[in-house]
């Protein structure tokens, strides 16, 4: 093992940071699709057919058992296969980001759900009641008064959960896409092997600004739109 | 779709189940109470230590799981042999260690900062009055601690402990890249020889399915029968 | 028995207490009034040390207490002296009545379990909750909670009980049964300070009544002369604003206390 360099440390910034807007782009495409579809299952599991309940409130729980890694390669490998073989389409040439998008998008679409739906049960039926006995419609109540304070609710764990989608996407480069992770690996490569330490760490550090900088957005936020409403959460969300 | 194959390997992943819950088990066990310590020093804001378990637990949380798994198994294993052969000489062959061991410490070390957020929380929603109330009737403060606080704690956290417990056991399905012979890397080998992928990782799938539906479980019950005493939606407790 | 000298409690800029001076006798039952953040909670957390004041002497039978040097040995010797009744009760959630009354007896006192187990259950018939002794909390009402945690201090028979408006948390058809449990340790001869805004209570069994405000002692007097010939100003205004209706609806539930209580007894 070569003894440490901080030289190499810093050069792999170079290396690395330009591939940043790779893994930029695969989270937030990944955090649209993810909320569009959690939106839709934690509306199934709210639903009055228990048609919708069981099938949303099963994906849920089949969803959270599984590993991000084992989804990852399960459409990469999976997906073209059945694809072919049920509708006769061939995405074999699709590019790699897209089946990262579609796993990491299955896979939070689970998380965000519950965020969702434990938002949107912890603001108070009387808040519905009462806009609708001053006039409001339905709908109306719905997305002035109830969605309002549901975001509210639900963005210290949205947050959280979005923290661990920017984690899970770094898996990305197991399939071999070269984003900021594939890039080090590729890297550690070159040099066959050696100061593999400096790149990972310099990789961490890259991650540990990521992920203070949604902290701390997230809590800016909470401050701008938590005036109206005095929040009693106390989200302790684990993100290994 | 081969048929046979997915059968075949199935069996072969059943069997790597132990090492899967050996490494989620042990991980989550050491985390317990160590957990609860870093906790405890964050909450005292004790000297030093403070501004150590913050930045810990921060890196920890931050770092995605296979960053930190590679950092540890391509740096680890060299360090020590540097520092114990090269340096005191104690002619301990590292490289001969069962990776498991090197799996457990890196989760362990996962689970730790997690837990100790966990429980510095559920510590923290225990209604204050419960320790004015030990000191009256003539508690320690460490026999409060102990019996008052950590057990409230302790059931307030259950469903974080089986969440992180639910994310070890899925972050287990990466100990393949220390070598380690567990569900995902028996199943991988397996479809080295003949490419079927696909069918590898239904399998796999399969028995995450099946361990995480028993965790879940297990949590739920788990989670009943402590707070059985609670009466939902009576609980003029601490209000 | 207690006397309490000069007690005085700031928080920042705000002086909450401005030297309070009370002296209470064995046997005595002190009730003491005043109207809402008037410093009558800040007070009686101060004499147990849960919130410790900032100066002033605290002479409890033969201890003397500097509340600004008060080391944490003289505090543990001082509350062993003292029981506390929470407003929100306050009882151990984790354990169900008889441990939450065992507690203190088993782990603060070191009575065998054999015999504390006696003794809680003793203090659990004596305010008529022995057939609920193996509930949590959370299945009692407030009224049975708040009794359970009269008994929880009693059992202890501390040499005077402190209780902070102690059915000020309940629905006012339980009020009646914890007055009444109040009342039974009254007339064993215990030493009480009682916050209260129960004034047919106050009247009733209350060997002084003490008024205070704006952190201050105002006045204080046998319950007939403070009721009936308030002197200070600031007193008969209090007297004038809890209406005619609080006090007739507080005597209405009180006496129905008595009535049940002379039926028991
Ligand atoms: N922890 C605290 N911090 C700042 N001010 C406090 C605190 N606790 C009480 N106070 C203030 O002290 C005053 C007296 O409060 P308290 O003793 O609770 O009154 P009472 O029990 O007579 O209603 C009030 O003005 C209240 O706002
Ligand atoms: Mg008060």
């Amino acid at each position: 093992m070569p003894p440490f360099s901080f030289k190499f440390l810093v050069s792999v910034f170079g290396e690395v940071l330009p591939y940043f807007p790779v893994t930029l782009l695969i989270i937030v495409t990944s955090t649209i699709f993810s909320t569009l579809l959690g939106v839709l299952i934690a509306r199934g599991q709210l639903s009055q057919s228990s048609v919708w309940r069981t099938l949303s409130q099963g994906y849920v729980f089949v969803l959270r058992s599984t590993p991000p890694i084992v989804l990852l390669f399960l459409i990469f490998y999976g997906l073209p296969k059945l694809l072919l073989l049920t509708l006769n389409i061939n995405i074999n040439d699709w590019q790699k980001s897209i089946f990262v998008v579609i796993a990491l998008s299955l896979l939070f679409a689970s998380n965000l759900a519950e965020v969702f739906k434990s938002a949107y049960l912890s603001v108070d039926g009387g808040q519905r009641e009462a806009a609708l006995m001053v006039g409001l419609s339905e709908w109306q109540a719905f997305y002035r008064v109830t969605l309002p304070q549901t975001i509210v609710v639900a963005l210290p764990n949205f947050a959280n959960t979005i923290a661990a989608l920017i984690k899970d996407a770094a898996l990305a480069y197991v399939i071999g896409l070269v984003d900021m992770m594939g890039a080090g690996d590729n890297l550690i490569s070159r040099n066959f092997g050696h100061h593999s330490l400096e790149t990972y760490l310099a990789l961490a550090i890259i991650y540990w600004i990521i992920f203070v900088v949604v902290e701390q957005g997230t809590k800016y936020l909470e401050k701008r739109l938590g005036k109206s409403r005095a929040i009693a959460s106390n989200p302790v969300e684990v993100t290994a | 779709m081969n048929i046979s194959f997915l059968i075949h390997t199935f069996w072969l992943a059943i069997k790597a189940i132990p090492m899967t819950l050996l490494i989620t088990g042990a991980s989550v066990l050491i985390g317990l109470p160590l957990g609860f310590l870093l906790a405890w020093i964050k909450i005292k804001k004790i000297k030093i230590l403070y501004p150590l378990t913050i930045i810990y637990t921060s890196l920890m949380r931050a770092t995605p799981m296979v960053l930190l798994i590679l950092l540890f198994y391509s740096t680890l294993p060299s360090l020590l042999n540097v520092i114990l052969n090269r340096h005191l000489h104690l002619e301990i062959k590292i490289f001969d260690v069962n990776p498991a061991i090197y799996a457990i410490a890196v989760f362990a070390l996962i689970a730790v900062a997690n837990l100790s957020e966990v429980f510095r929380s559920a510590i923290l929603t225990v209604d204050p009055g419960q320790q004015e109330a030990a000191v009256m009737v003539g508690l320690s403060p460490l026999q409060t601690y102990y019996r008052i606080i950590v057990p409230q704690a302790l059931v307030s956290a259950i469903p974080n402990i089986g969440n992180l417990t639910l994310n070890i056991l899925k972050g287990t399905s990466l100990a393949f890249m220390m070598t380690v012979q567990e569900v995902t890397a028996v199943a991988k080998t397996a479809a080295a020889y003949t490419y079927d992928y696909t069918e590898a990782y239904i399998d796999i799938f399969i028995v995450y399915f099946i361990l995480g539906a028993i965790l879940q479980l297990g949590f739920k019950f788990l989670e009943r029968y402590l707070s059985r005493h609670k009466v939902r939606g009576t609980a003029r407790q601490g209000a | 028995m207690l006397k309490v000298k000069n007690f005085r409690k700031k928080y920042q800029q705000h002086e909450v207490l401005k030297g309070i001076d009370i002296e209470v006798d064995k046997g005595d039952v002190v009730a003491l009034l005043g109207p809402s953040g008037s410093g009558k909670t800040t007070f009686l957390r101060g004499l147990a040390f849960l919130t410790p004041g900032d100066s002033g002497h605290i002479e409890f039978d033969d201890q003397k207490i500097d509340i600004q040097t008060a080391t944490s040995e003289e505090i543990k010797q001082l509350r062993q002296k003292m029981g506390f009744v929470f407003q929100n009760f306050n009882l151990f959630a984790n354990k169900t009545a008889l441990e939450n009354v065992e507690e203190g007896l088993v782990i603060g006192r070191h009575i065998p379990k054999a015999q504390a187990k006696q003794k809680a259950q003793e203090a659990l018939k004596k305010v008529g909750l022995l057939d609920f002794q193996n509930q949590y909390p959370s299945q009692l009402s407030g009224g049975q909670a708040q009794r359970v945690g009269i008994a929880r201090a009693a059992a202890l028979n501390p040499e005077i009980i402190l209780l902070d408006e102690p059915t000020s948390a309940l629905d006012p058809e339980l009020v009646a049964d914890v007055l009444q449990v109040i009342k039974q340790l009254a007339d064993e001869g215990k030493t009480m300070i009682v916050v209260t805004h129960e004034m047919a209570f106050a009247r009733d069994v209350a060997d002084k009544v003490i008024f205070m405000d704006k952190g201050l002692v105002v006045e204080q007097n046998k319950p007939i002369e403070f009721f009936d010939h308030p002197k200070s100003p600031r007193l008969k205004e209090f007297l004038s604003r809890i209406s005619a209706a609080t006090v007739a609806h507080n005597g209405f539930e009180y006496e129905k206390a008595t009535i049940i209580g002379n039926k028991e007894s």
